[in-house]
């Protein structure tokens, strides 16, 4: 009998605790669909019951505001993309190194450069980007793809690099050894040998440095104006422009949650060890 | 044979060691430098002028400063503890392997890596006092409307609140993860003994967990250090600078007022801290492999 109560307990806990999460998005979903006066005339919870859905704002996204949105949508999306595959390849590179090598210049040992690898990550941003903001001044980087796309890499890096330690340290040295006493050279085991072995983990920590990149805000917030502006910074900026548009701004943070969403859900057996660099497994 | 093998262990490394030590190491530099200067963004090309201690002391009695180290403090103290705990006590309840807990954990991880920017949003909208379906539901069983984003102290309750809604699920996935890795047997033999639920958390299951707790709230502690987002996009740090973050006003005194000296010397503060946090990290990290 008190297991049963407390079973009842547990799950109204934890129904509550799922409408939480899900309210916010379920409210972002049904907004995109409101008309001007669905929103205006006060909270509508039920699409057909309670308003008729439209796809205004989707079509105006496609249309009217297109030009507005496709840029910065590309611009996240190659930013996002290629600097994910920088950090991958760099990384792989890296920490193919820390777990194959063993460093013992001076003070180098594998695990001193591997701590200051994460401590990298732990600098806030906002002391980094403001040396970079004067150096990108300088060197004409500042609002440019290339100038985000080497800033995301160098972020990610970290990352990267802690994500695929753990993937490449599971493969058996031996075959690598075998490949080599065969003639191959480093740089091909690695890539014939290491690289299709430890391929899953290169797609989530690849999909992982994606998801970051694409969420971040205050790099591309310093280091962008117009050009290379970013998805995060549109809808940042749809405060001053459009007061409350509600049904375009659900638009806009629906196509912006989508791949990061997409993205968690795959990697989800990833992502506490590639948050806590590999301390929890 | 050996020789070749030394040279490639540092050309593998070398092309990360090289852009971490110029997107690292030499801004982390670069800015303690600008932070004894005053220098401003018009600036660029010119020689720097040092002030000295200028700026550290001008912190002091900046009481924009302390009002929003006090906010940052409290995003990390109160918001991450919270965190921390309703994190515990869901793990805890979805530990059962059942189908509804199954799909569950995967429904909870959803909001942790979302666009803050866009959850920001989100909340805007939630929290909006006319046409915001929270108050408009509070109102439908009886209850006073609250100002969310308006109220000075209320506010911060609500950015942390989103924070919350955010994060947490990182603390249910870790929490979870360590409480699967505990062997069954220590519970038999409590069972056994007769020992109640509480009793079972407080004797095994959180002495067991505390290595893992320590480290994901430090990790937590480190990145809500940073908090500038949701800020950014719910409040932009008020009603006044109620909501103010330290990267926050780091950034607006930088790259809005132009004094990027004053602006790095409040993101050293910001570094100061975490880089304390992020030792201990290391440490237990070390400790606990």
């Amino acid at each position: 009998m008190k297991y049963k109560i407390s079973k009842i307990f547990s799950n109204i806990i934890l129904i509550i605790w799922f409408l939480f999460v899900a309210f916010p998005l379920y409210w972002t979903f049904i907004t995109s669909f409101k008309r001007p006066l669905d929103v205006y005339q006060g909270p509508k919870y039920f699409p057909f019951i309670d308003f008729k859905p439209f796809f205004m704002a989707w079509i105006d996204l496609f249309t009217r505001d297109r030009a507005q949105i496709l840029a910065p949508f590309m611009n996240s999306i190659i930013i996002a993309t290629i600097s994910a595959f920088l950090a991958v390849a760099i990384g792989l590179m890296a920490s193919y190194s820390l777990s194959r090598f063993r460093f013992t210049w001076c003070f180098l040992s594998n695990k001193n450069i591997a701590f200051w690898i994460i401590s990298q990550r732990f600098f806030p941003p906002i002391a980094i980007v403001i040396p970079v903001l004067i150096l990108f001044r300088i060197v004409n980087l500042l609002d440019t793809r290339t100038g985000m796309i080497i800033v995301y890499t160098a972020f990610n890096l970290p990352f990267a690099i802690w994500l695929m330690k753990d993937f490449i340290e599971a493969i058996p040295k031996d075959i690598e050894e075998a490949a080599i006493v065969d003639g191959c050279s480093r740089l091909q085991a690695l890539l014939r040998v290491v690289i299709p072995l430890a391929y899953p983990g290169l797609i989530t920590s690849f999909l992982f440095c994606f998801v970051m990149a694409w969420n971040e805000f205050l790099f591309a917030l310093i280091l962008t104006f117009q050009k290379a502006q970013t998805i995060p910074l549109v809808i940042a900026g749809q405060s001053t422009q459009r007061g409350i548009e509600w049904w375009n701004i659900s638009v806009l943070a629906i196509i912006t949650i989508l791949p990061a969403l997409l993205i968690t859900i795959i990697i989800q057996k990833k992502l506490v060890s590639g948050l806590t660099f590999g301390a929890i497994k | 044979m050996v020789y070749r093998k030394i040279e490639e262990k540092y050309i593998f490394i070398l092309p990360a060691v090289l852009i971490l030590a110029a997107f690292g190491l030499f801004p982390a530099v670069a800015s303690l430098i600008l932070s004894f200067t005053n220098f401003s963004l018009a600036q660029v090309g010119e020689k720097l002028n040092f002030v000295g201690l200028a700026n550290y002391l001008k912190l002091f009695s900046d009481t924009r400063f302390i009002f929003s180290m006090k906010n940052t403090i409290i995003y990390v103290i109160l918001g991450v503890g919270f965190q921390y705990i309703i994190g515990m006590f869901l793990a805890m309840l979805l530990y059962e392997e059942t189908k509804i807990n199954k799909f569950y954990r995967v429904a909870f991880l959803i909001p942790m890596m979302l666009t803050p920017v866009a959850i920001g949003y989100m909340w805007r909208m939630m929290f909006h006092g006319t046409y915001g379906p929270i108050n408009h539901l509070l109102s439908l069983i009886n209850l006073p409307v609250i100002p969310w984003l308006s109220s000075v102290r209320i506010a911060l309750l609500s950015i942390m609140l989103v924070d919350f809604w955010q994060w947490t699920p990182f603390f249910i996935l870790a929490l979870l993860a360590g409480r699967m890795s505990i062997s069954k047997e220590y519970y038999d033999a409590a069972v056994v003994d007769g020992a109640n639920t509480v009793q079972t958390f407080a004797y095994i299951t959180f002495p067991i967990l505390l290595p893992v707790s320590l480290t994901v709230i430090l990790i937590r502690a480190i990145e809500t250090a940073k908090i500038v987002d949701i800020i950014y996009v719910m409040t932009g740090g008020g009603p006044g600078v109620a909501t103010e973050s330290l990267t926050l006003y780091g950034y607006i005194s930088g790259v809005k007022l132009f004094n990027l000296g004053y602006a790095s010397s409040i993101a050293y503060t910001i570094l100061v801290a975490v880089v304390v946090l992020g030792f201990i990290f290391l440490r237990l990290k070390e400790r606990f492999e």
